[in-house]
């Protein structure tokens, strides 16, 4: 069994720190940076938290632009659902409003 | 950098006495390099940008020459950019080719100057400004010796454009289904493209150098090529190049309505929203694929960047995006 913390208390805590810390004393060029860092210990604690399953099988890609896909109903399902799964984990405030 | 012998350069290419006052490193990155130079010519005071490669760099942007001869064509037809004066090909002089323009005031960032517009409400004067730069870009058409470079126009823009981005998703090895599937509508359902013209390929709030309310340059050439002029309208449209300022459709500057009637202006045409919105979604395809492709640039080492990184993880919210406009234009609802 891992030593506690786990990592997405790290994760949230290390992050917690880039924001209310350092970004206040650093200089204006070095911000920019520093958000992204905080943006990345973000999506990183959303990756490790991830349990979705991949809903596209190998070959869709060359099925589709084959037509055999055209209007189906299923693929397209599952193509929302695969792609609606990571967008949760890479970005889910797109969705929001 | 040897001042003399550039200077000596820069008397012969101008035909009068060029004298370097200062030279001052600007942006740039691994790839390009930007000077500032203060010079008298004839004894005047002139402020001109050098811009050339790193010598060493494998460049994938456009080359220098070409770069000046886009500048020199989009001069030629209005298009407001930085006058191109000097290219020099020999790389013996500085170690690269270069070229000289001059220097252009204002801003190009795409965050301020959609922020200031956004503050007023959307800049509906500036919107238009940009349709009618637009429009001056596509009076370029093929057949165009100074422009051979360009390759030949493509037959069909929208099926070369479905073919190109089908080549790079295979390039970059992970399928992409939801992109698949909007290429796949694209190539159900497009019209017959119009003639190619020049397209700017990336003309978008960042690369608009913008002085009190007005446009001072159409920056950032490297992407430029024959395509429908509907690919850049699309582009410019697309929610994804509006920085967070969806209500303005036109690049989060203002009301598309004004752009278009910009555009219309010089163009003699008006743009409609079905063909727009299909370039629009070809936008979201073509932004995904770029995205995807600068990710790869980190994971492979060929540049470890946090930025190309986190590039990467914009690529779900546009597959997201191009999946849902698909299926409005199905609906007919958009």
């Amino acid at each position: 069994m891992q030593e506690a913390p786990d990592a997405a208390d790290l994760l949230a805590t290390a992050r917690a720190v880039v924001l209310e810390k350092l970004l206040p004393a650093l200089p204006a060029e070095a911000r920019l940076e520093a958000r992204m860092v905080a943006r990345a210990l973000e999506v990183a604690a959303r990756l490790i938290a991830d349990r979705s399953v991949p809903r596209c099988p190998p070959g869709l890609a060359q099925a589709i632009r084959a037509g055999r896909c055209d209007g189906d109903a299923a693929v397209l399902e599952a193509i929302r659902a695969d792609t609606l799964a990571r967008l949760r984990v890479s970005n889910p405030r797109a969705l929001e409003g | 950098m040897d001042s003399g012998r550039l200077s000596a350069w820069l008397s012969a290419a101008a035909g009068a006495p060029v004298a370097i006052l200062s030279m001052r490193r600007l942006s740039g990155g691994a790839i390009q390099q930007n000077w500032l130079i203060e010079v008298t010519r004839e004894g005047r005071e002139e402020r001109w940008v050098l811009r050339t490669d790193n010598p060493a760099t494998l460049s994938h942007s456009r080359p220098r020459a070409e770069e000046f001869a886009l500048l020199r064509a989009a001069q030629a037809v209005g298009v407001t950019v930085p006058e191109p004066l000097f290219l020099c090909a020999d790389p013996g002089l500085l170690g690269a080719p270069f070229f000289v323009m001059r220097e252009v005031a204002g801003e190009a960032s795409a965050h301020a100057n959609v922020k200031r517009a956004a503050a007023a409400g959307g800049d509906p004067a500036l919107a238009a400004a940009h349709g009618r730069e637009l429009a001056r870009i596509h009076r370029i058409r093929p057949p165009r010796e100074d422009l051979a470079f360009l390759g030949p126009p493509p037959e069909d823009a929208m099926t070369a454009f479905i073919s190109a981005m089908r080549a790079a998703l295979d390039a970059g090895g992970r399928e992409r289904p939801a992109l698949e599937w909007a290429l796949r509508y694209l190539e159900t359902t497009a019209p017959p493209s119009l003639p190619p013209v020049l397209c700017h390929r990336d003309f978008r709030s960042g690369n608009i150098m913008i002085d009190q309310g007005r446009i001072t340059a159409v920056l950032d050439w490297e992407f430029a090529g024959w395509s429908d002029p509907y690919e850049d309208l699309g582009w410019f449209t697309a929610r994804c190049w509006r920085f967070g300022q969806d209500g303005l459709e036109a690049g989060g500057i203002g009301p598309l309505a004004a752009f278009l009637a910009g555009y219309a202006e010089v163009a003699g045409w008006q743009p409609e929203r079905a063909r727009l919105s299909l370039w629009q979604l070809a936008a979201t395809i073509r932004w995904a694929v770029i995205a995807a492709d600068q990710a790869r640039r980190h994971l492979s080492g060929v540049e470890r960047s946090l930025e190309l990184a986190l590039t990467g993880h914009l690529v779900p919210q546009l597959e997201w995006e191009a999946l849902t406009m698909t299926e409005a234009l199905r609906a007919g609802s958009a």
